[in-house]
């Protein structure tokens, strides 16, 4: 069992404590202790099955832990209003989920929408979110069907942080899309979270996407946690899952690692 | 564009409620009258039709052949027809529910009663003849025996084959209250037959003794003679107009009408029409014209 | 071609059954679906409970029209009026159609659509309003379209307990041996039925997301 220690006293945005969940006698997380800190990117990372689509959803309430806390700025998940939750946390999922009889416009600007926001202020923070993620303003009266899947995912991501929340769950937010449209869009992840600091909770089980985009990246095999370790670190791990995963990517993975500066 | 599309549903049935209703003519200036899905019902419906052609300005429509006293009844009810034709018997145990037993002037009176009290219909005067059910036997053997009543032809019952209609047999104050009230005993079990085949085979001398309707065509064609019931056992069946009070307070001339046919069809009036219409094959509305002038009754 | 005749002249019955014989349909439908709608809404929430309420709803389908009528006879101010028990009847039979059109709608509403709603924040009634029934419309429409075809032949034979309507005209010229009354009835009811299976399916296809 291995702990993630914060550097910093600060409270962690996120922190799980000891948290199991089962379903149908199914343990699918046991003894997940960890914490993510204000303004990184950690990627959970492991094959299917592992439990890391499990530990998102449990940020959101989307399931809940058997036992154990999942807290979210000190807030245990348990004691806290779910739907206000939801509502400040950006979540992208890989089919993306736009609903299909409304706009992009209407998409993007949901969230603000059940929050209240006065429609003007509704529509300028559409413009800008579609200027920021890459999407021509045009397609703000445009249907999903009528998107490519790369435009379909920007406005997953634009529709995420359109109530500027602090927390980003993405769920294998790149896995549909072709190899070029993926590259595009993670290096636009990339310079988004430079601007914005978001808190990006990331579940990918494609190494490179880890190595690239994560602050850290925290390995998951049969729900449980084996390893949290910095992109650099992870390559050169001994630990016997880690280098398992990147014999399995072969390559040079190293470059990509030490390209990032962070 | 579905805010627009629910618009125009809506309009649409906005007008088609407007609309059709104006298609369908209001009761204010006519009167429909119905009967029920046999000859004779059919033959009244068709006289009170004429007659009250003839005596008022109204016009009238004619729902014939409805497919019993049940749907007359809601038909009634429900305001799709004024008028029609009913027995006071049937009346009692049909509609009313209640058990047969009393002569026909107090079942005339317990059911114009109970109609008007309990749904506002009211019973016009009796037309006159009694379609109750008709015992009969081959006129030729009622004269050798010398026999008129039923009391009298209970002694001769046990040499004769009877034939009786499947509904008579079922019916309470059918088979088995006969043959209770009169001590009647047949040679053998009794053959269930259709209807309509039961004077032939009388005529035929299948069977000896069977029961039909009094007014039923055939008995002065084929020479067939009613024994006459004299312990009063069958229950009477005056043929009676029922009317909805609405009716008759928005159109106060029909009951002038009405009250010209009181009494006119006697029984053997009536068993002609049936014979007319059904085995000579005439039109209903002559056969009904033809009458209406005989007696003077038509302008 | 007499009984083209014979409505013209008898337009104004015709036009007075074929009234009878769409308020029947009319008010048998809305009820099927004020009952059907939510019926169908809360078993697609709660999962243990379709099984028993469309199985249910099969039964009451599968009971012959005309033995429908005749149970529910006996019922108390109900069966005192053939109209009432008509549309009782009626919207019995209608409500298989929408209950299971709606629930299926709303089960197969793209399940990542309703989960990135959810995370999202929508609360249950704002993901029913505006994601599940929104995109469920052109189905239940469906069902509901299918219900209104079922009564307008189900309501020709509710005619034979005296709630009246086109199939009148149909029984009386079963009983006069006159083809051009039963025409009269069987073809106007023919009529609607083909109008409002149209009429919706256009409006059906319509509104399809």
């Amino acid at each position: 069992m291995l702990y993630a220690m914060s550097p910093a006293a600060e409270t962690p945005v996120i922190e799980f404590r000891d948290v199991a969940y089962r379903v149908d006698g199914h343990e699918i997380l046991d003894a997940l202790n960890l914490q993510v800190r204000r303004g990184e990117t950690l990627v959970l990372l492991g094959r299917s099955g592992s439990g890391k689509t499990s530990t998102l959803k449990l940020v959101n309430c989307l399931q809940s832990a058997s036992s154990g806390d999942v807290l979210v700025n000190g807030v245990a998940n348990r004691d806290a209003d779910v739907i206000a939750l939801r509502r400040s946390i950006g979540y992208v999922i890989q089919e993306v989920g736009l609903l299909p009889h409304y706009t992009v416009r209407q998409n993007v600007g949901l969230v603000p929408k059940i929050s209240g926001w006065p429609p003007d202020r509704i529509s300028s923070r559409v413009e800008d979110l579609m200027k920021l993620v890459g999407l021509n303003p045009d397609l703000a009266s445009r249907y999903p069907h009528q998107l490519s899947g790369g435009q379909r995912q920007r406005v997953g991501v634009a529709r995420a942080l359109a109530a500027d929340p602090e927390i980003l769950l993405m769920d294998e937010p790149f896995g549909a899309l072709d190899p070029l449209t993926r590259d595009e869009l993670q290096r636009e992840f990339l310079a988004l979270q430079q601007s914005l600091q978001k808190t990006v909770l990331f579940v990918t089980h494609d190494l490179r996407e880890a190595l690239r985009l994560g602050s850290r990246i925290a390995l998951m095999e049969a729900g449980r946690l084996v390893t949290v370790l910095p992109p650099q670190e992870f390559v050169r791990s001994e630990d016997r899952w880690a280098s398992a995963y990147v014999r399995a990517f072969g390559g040079d993975l190293g470059s990509i690692a030490d390209r990032r500066s962070s | 564009m579905n805010r627009s599309i629910a618009t125009g549903v809506g309009a649409l049935c906005v007008a088609l409620i407007a609309f059709v209703p104006a298609c369908a003519p209001s009761h204010a200036d006519r009167i429909v009258i119905g009967s029920k899905n046999f000859t004779e019902s059919f033959i009244l419906g068709e006289l009170l039709a004429q007659e009250i052609e003839g005596h008022t300005h109204l016009k009238v429509e004619r729902r014939f052949y409805l497919a019993g006293t049940y749907i007359c009844q809601q038909a009634m009810l429900a305001g799709r027809i004024d008028l029609y034709p009913e027995y006071t018997g049937t009346a009692l145990t049909a509609v009313l529910k209640r058990p047969v037993g009393g002569d026909r002037q107090s079942v005339y009176n317990q059911v114009k009663n109970e109609y008007e009290s309990r749904f506002n219909l009211t019973l016009g005067p009796s037309l006159g003849f009694n379609d109750t059910f008709a015992m009969e036997i081959r006129g030729e053997d009622a004269r050798r025996l010398k026999i008129g009543t039923l009391t009298e032809a209970a002694a001769f019952a046990p040499q004769w084959k009877a034939g009786f209609g499947y509904e008579f047999m079922e019916r309470p104050d059918g088979y088995r209250g006969l043959v209770k009230t009169y001590g009647l005993r047949f040679a053998e079990p009794p053959r269930i037959m259709d209807l309509g085949l039961l004077a032939r085979a009388l005529n035929d001398h299948q069977i000896d003794f069977a029961a039909g309707n009094a007014t039923d065509g055939l008995i002065p064609a084929l020479d067939l003679f009613v024994l006459a019931d004299d312990k009063h056992y069958f229950p009477p069946y005056e043929a009676v107009p029922v009317i909805r009070k609405q009716t008759l307070e928005l159109h106060p001339e029909v009951a002038a009408a009405l009250a010209n046919l009181y009494g006119q069809i006697s029984d053997q009036e009536m068993r002609q029409m049936n014979y007319a219409v059904d085995h000579q094959h005439k039109d209903v509305r002559e056969v009904v014209a033809e009458f209406l002038r005989r007696k003077n009754l038509n302008r | 071609m007499n009984f083209l005749r014979f409505i013209f002249e008898n337009r104004g019955q015709v036009a007075e059954l074929t009234l009878e014989h769409l308020w029947l349909v009319g008010i048998s439908t809305l009820f099927a679906t004020l009952i059907g709608i939510p019926l169908g809404i809360a078993i697609a929430r709660r999962s243990h409970l379709d099984k028993p309420v469309l199985a249910t709803a099969n039964i009451v389908q599968t009971i012959p029209s005309l033995a429908l009528f005749g149970f529910l006879l006996p019922l108390p101010w109900l069966g005192a009026r053939a109209d009432r028990l008509a549309i009782l009847a009626l919207t019995l039979y209608a409500l298989l159609p929408i209950i299971r059109n709606t629930y299926t709608g709303i089960r197969s509403v793209d399940p990542s659509v309703v989960e990135a709603a959810r995370g999202m924040g929508l609360t249950d009634s704002q993901l029913l309003y505006q994601v599940q029934l929104p995109l469920a419309v052109s189905v239940i429409l469906s069902g509901i379209r299918v219900a209104v075809v079922i009564s307008v032949g189900m309501a020709t034979i509710a005619a034979a307990i005296g709630a009246g309507g086109l199939g009148e005209f149909i029984f009386r010229g079963l009983a006069m041996v006159d083809n051009s009354v039963i025409l009269a009835g069987a073809v106007p009811a023919a009529i609607l039925a083909l109008v409002a299976d149209y009429g919706l399916g256009w409006v059906e296809r319509r509104l399809q997301p």
